[in-house]
């Protein structure tokens, strides 16, 4: 029963990570159509914002994780007019790869930024543990799935009750119409990327203490991304939340009990048969709405 | 530059002294080509012996060269795939036609450079693991690593005889070195009449190990046979600890090179044993002291044991051509005889299938320290 | 007839350049008509059909290990090995294309990621059939009538030869019945399904094919580098495959010619940059993906246009049309 709960926990938190990365994926391809093969590098950097502010520059906390996150706003911004700008009118392909094409040079540049030494970040709850009945949980674990949880509260109530979040779901919907309409379609576009960007950079503060900085360590991320957005279902933020905790769960308990060896299998598996019996996923979008 | 010319001048002037008259030969450098990772996820490793390789060469021409004659490395990134290792490997022999070149330290990239080696006809050092790697009958390369399957063979006598275990657990990394070496554990436990209680296996990019630390523990482990790379060899120690795990682990070298140490605190390595290539001690004096010293000075980390090995290769090599000169042929035939060598981390001795290193050592961090201590050195034929 | 010539023209610079280049260069030339050999099967599915396909390595893997398995363990001749494994990847493909071509755009585009991504968790855990992540070594050489094809040279002639058939092969579906099929269905599927064309069948036939040109690379590959491992064949090699079409220019066997030539000789130009090579690498394939919409290829035919609009070059001469 220990052994379980353990499991679940673990699971739960690796589960917030992807979940979190999924999220920033699914806002930039529900605004722009974008799929972000970069989305991964995204969060790598977000981690490396927090290398550069807490242990480079040696900030105190609450100041390096501001300083970080101001980092990835600018970053989003910047990704938003040199990539998305110029491929904005590309067919999805040469977008995807366009993305992937930046990706390569993000994971290079951090590469030669901050080497290929691997970092840790050290957490504010740093060596902390609660016991649940026999289970040893860091909270630093509790913390992250509590902040996701938290977080994604904050973006419900950004999209859907604030005249922001509104005109940002209209520009999704149909952007020309929304530029009839009288609303500021490039800024809200950018918006959308520096969000994209906020929401990877805290992905990548939080899991910096629990897995070490390594400026490799995006693609992996992207791919159990990709898993979780499609099984909750490809454009929806409950489908993202759902796809990634699946997807943590399924890599933990997967390795308890059924193989550690193919594991990684059953979330795969799982995103090809949602594929295959419900592309739409556990929430997702008609998917005759975009292709 | 200015660097540069004062150590041509001196290694000028060297030969003169040496060879008499022959300065006009000592102009000229020999070019030694070294493949390694120098981006992607390689690289971690790659860095380690980009930098003694440069420092060796630098040692070597300090100490006026070959016979006067400058060493110059030609250094080719090899990348994360096999693909990009053979053609930098290519590209050096083209470009600069080196009598010498050194190969990664992985063991893929060594199996798909090897007919490259054998059509360029050149020897080579390397320092993948595999076993397999040895098995072609490509006489043109050598090892200066433990092979895979000793390292193995070293953790289980060792576990056998000190620890006095008898239920181990292996956890191995998913690529081709986690999955030897826990095969030749496997094996020689057998073969031992032990029997493994369980067998867990992670890819290389996971980072969470609990259901594979949980389930070797519920499968009764008294000894946790870790084979890891360096960063995911410093998360598991972790998270093994925080999970609460009391059994000893014995790990592979990787989770002892400086870039996974220095993310692990002391409690982390508290009850673990490392059988490492080489221990690199500076505690030990003489040569190895001077090499980690200098190491430190440069490159501002502690020295390893897999840049050691590529130090003493290089340092092997310039014995060689001072032997027997720059002709391929000779200098693969000197290695190839080469009993005893006295490096800083090993006595080399190249057998039949060009594997150069018969010992590893046994290491563990002194109690509520991260310095590590000698505890015994294993050899085995 | 137009891109024949422009077919022949390719292969013959080739075939030239054997003759004056250096051993490595040689090697990446063999390396870029494998990838070409590839890129013109994706062509089918992606170029005529309009499938995006993240799994092509997975399809060029088992080609190359069906190939490798039949060699080193039941010593068959290579020749005669690569006939079930090029057979049995086109079964693989029909037998997956089947359900998984219902799905569209990215959607289709994940799936054959996901596809990609077990075909490497497989080959690197069953490790009595392919060795594991060891991989498979000491793959024999082709030889012909006699003598072997070893060496990068003569491979390079052996490899153009494949290329130039299939190449050809390649142009002549282009130009049939079924090409047009697959072209009728990437531009508009109902309608391509009102003309009586069977959409499923024809998607599948497309995706086939891609997969039989993959296999005969795969094939190429092992025979070339006499070792096959996991990560010889992962997902980054099948974005890299689907990158060499885009740009070199979708819809054309030149232009999957053109791009798996750059691409491949892209990121070994950009060494003497040293440290930060292929962070520039990223940066210049965006630029080609900004400023040439439509592929290298696709430049060639603009700039060629004012002086004859109306050739229709039988490349395909498509611009940037999204299925």
């Amino acid at each position: 029963m220990a052994d379980l709960i353990q499991l679940l926990t673990n699971g739960l938190a690796l589960g917030s990570v992807y979940a979190l990365a999924a999220i920033g994926f699914v806002i930039v391809y529900s605004a722009t159509g974008v799929v972000n093969f970069a989305a991964g590098q995204f969060v790598m950097l977000g981690t490396f914002a927090g290398v550069a502010t807490l242990v480079n520059a040696g900030w105190p906390l609450p100041v390096g994780y501001a300083g970080a996150l101001a980092l990835m706003a600018l970053f989003g911004l910047l990704f938003y007019a040199v990539v998305y700008l110029p491929l904005s009118k590309s067919p999805v392909v040469t977008i995807i790869i366009g993305t992937v094409a930046i990706g390569i040079t993000l994971q290079n540049a951090a590469l030669l930024t901050f080497g290929s030494w691997p970092f840790r970040l050290v957490s504010p709850v740093e060596g902390m543990m609660l016991e649940v009945a026999g289970a040893v949980i860091p909270l630093h674990a509790v913390a992250v799935v509590v902040a996701t949880a938290l977080l994604i509260g904050l973006l419900w109530l950004l999209l859907n009750r604030t005249a922001l979040g509104i005109a940002m779901r209209a520009v999704a919907q149909d952007a020309r119409t929304a530029r009839l309409m009288g609303l500021r379609v490039n800024a809200l576009l950018a918006f959308t990327w520096v969000l994209a960007a906020l929401l990877a950079g805290i992905a990548g503060l939080m899991l910096g203490p629990m897995w070490f900085a390594d400026v490799n360590m995006g693609d992996p991320i992207a791919l159990k991304a990709f898993a979780a957005t499609i099984i909750g279902g490809f454009g929806s933020l409950p489908g993202a939340i759902a796809g990634g905790l699946f997807v943590g769960l399924a890599e933990v308990l997967g390795a308890s009990y059924v193989s550690s060896a193919y594991k990684d299998l059953i979330a795969f598996g799982a995103m090809i048969l949602f594929l295959l019996v419900r592309p739409q996923g556990v929430f997702g979008e008609r998917i005759q709405d975009r292709g | 530059m200015v660097v540069r010319t004062r150590r041509t001048m001196l290694a000028a002037a060297a030969a003169v002294l040496l060879a008499g008259g022959a300065a006009r030969a000592a102009e000229e450098p020999i070019t030694v080509g070294a493949t390694v990772p120098t981006t992607g996820p390689l690289s971690l490793t790659g860095k380690l012996y980009f930098n003694t390789l440069t420092m060796a060469a630098e040692d070597i021409n300090k100490a006026g060269g070959i016979k006067g004659r400058p060493v110059r490395l030609a250094i080719e990134d090899a990348g994360a795939s096999n693909s990009t290792a053979v053609s930098a490997f290519v590209k050096l022999v083209q470009e600069t036609k080196p009598p010498f070149a050194f190969l990664t330290s992985y063991s893929t990239q060594n199996l798909a450079v090897a007919p490259e080696v054998a059509k360029a006809a050149i020897p080579v050092m390397y320092a993948g693991g595999a076993d397999a790697v040895a098995e072609n009958g490509n006489s043109w390369m050598f090892r200066i690593r433990p092979t895979d399957s000793l390292a193995a063979r070293a953790m289980v006598r060792f576990m056998t005889t000190q620890l006095k275990a008898t239920k181990p657990g292996i956890l191995y990394i998913q690529n081709d070195f986690g999955q030897g070496g826990a095969g030749v554990a496997a094996r020689r436990l057998e073969e031992a009449g032990i029997k493994v209680v369980a067998s867990e296996a992670y890819g290389q990019n996971d980072k969470d190990f609990s259901a594979q630390l949980l389930r070797l523990r519920s499968a009764g482990a008294d000894v946790v046979l870790v084979f890891c790379y360096p960063a995911d060899g410093a998360l598991l120690l972790r998270q093994a600890k925080a999970l609460g795990l009391k059994m000893p682990v014995v790990a592979s070298s990787a989770a002892f090179v400086p870039a996974a140490m220095q993310l692990l605190s002391p409690a982390d390595l508290d009850n673990v044993w490392g059988v490492v290539d080489a221990f690199v001690d500076p505690g030990a004096g003489g040569r190895m002291k001077d090499f980690a010293d200098r190491y430190k000075a440069k490159f501002g980390t502690d020295a390893d044991a897999y840049g050691l090995a590529y130090y003493d290769g290089a340092m092997l090599m310039a014995e060689g051509m001072r032997q027997v000169g720059t002709e391929p042929k000779a200098l693969r035939d000197w290695l190839a005889g080469v009993k005893g060598w006295e490096g800083i981390g090993h006595a080399y001795t190249f057998d039949g299938k060009g594997n150069g290193v018969g010992d590893v050592a046994v290491v563990k961090a002194k109690p509520g320290t991260k310095a590590l201590e000698a505890v015994t050195s294993v050899k085995l034929d | 007839m137009r891109s024949v010539l422009v077919l022949a023209a390719l292969l013959l610079a080739g075939l030239a350049l054997s003759f004056v280049v250096s051993e490595y260069t040689l090697r990446l030339l063999n390396m870029a008509v494998i990838a070409a050999v590839a890129v013109v099967g994706l062509n089918f599915a992606f170029g005529y059909a309009g499938l995006i396909s993240l799994g092509h390595s997975a399809f060029v893997g088992l080609g190359a290990y069906g190939l490798a398995i039949l060699t080193t363990k039941a010593g068959w001749s290579p020749w005669l090995a690569a006939i079930p494994a090029v057979a049995g990847t086109g079964l693989a493909a029909a037998a997956l294309g089947y359900p998984l071509l219902r799905l569209k755009g990215h959607y289709l585009a994940l799936a054959t990621l996901g596809l990609n991504v077990s075909f490497g968790i497989v080959a690197a855990n069953w490790i009595e059939l392919t060795g594991g992540t060891n991989g498979i070594a000491q793959i024999p050489g082709l030889t012909l009538a006699g003598h072997r094809i070893e060496g990068e040279r003569t491979f390079l002639w052996f490899g153009l030869a494949v290329l130039a058939v299939l190449g050809l092969a390649a142009l002549a579906i282009h130009a049939s019945r079924l090409g047009r099929a697959m072209m009728a269905v990437r531009d508009d599927e109902t309608a391509a399904a009102m003309t009586g064309i069977d959409v499923t069948g024809v998607s599948v036939a497309a995706f086939v094919l891609s997969a039989l040109y993959a296999a005969v690379a795969g094939c190429l590959f092992a025979v070339h580098v006499h070792f096959v491992s996991p990560d010889d064949f992962n997902v980054a090699h099948a974005i890299t495959f689907l990158s060499m079409l885009i740009v070199g220019g979708e819809g054309s066997v030149a232009g999957a010619i053109v791009g798996a030539a750059l691409l491949t000789f892209l990121p070994e130009w950009l060494r003497v940059l040293g440290e930060g090579y292929l962070a520039f690498f990223g940066l210049m394939m965006l630029a080609i993906l900004v400023f040439l919409p439509t592929g290298i290829v696709g430049l060639a035919r603009r700039w060629r246009r004012p002086v004859r609009p109306a050739a229709s070059a039988p490349g395909g001469a498509r611009p940037g049309v999204q299925p």
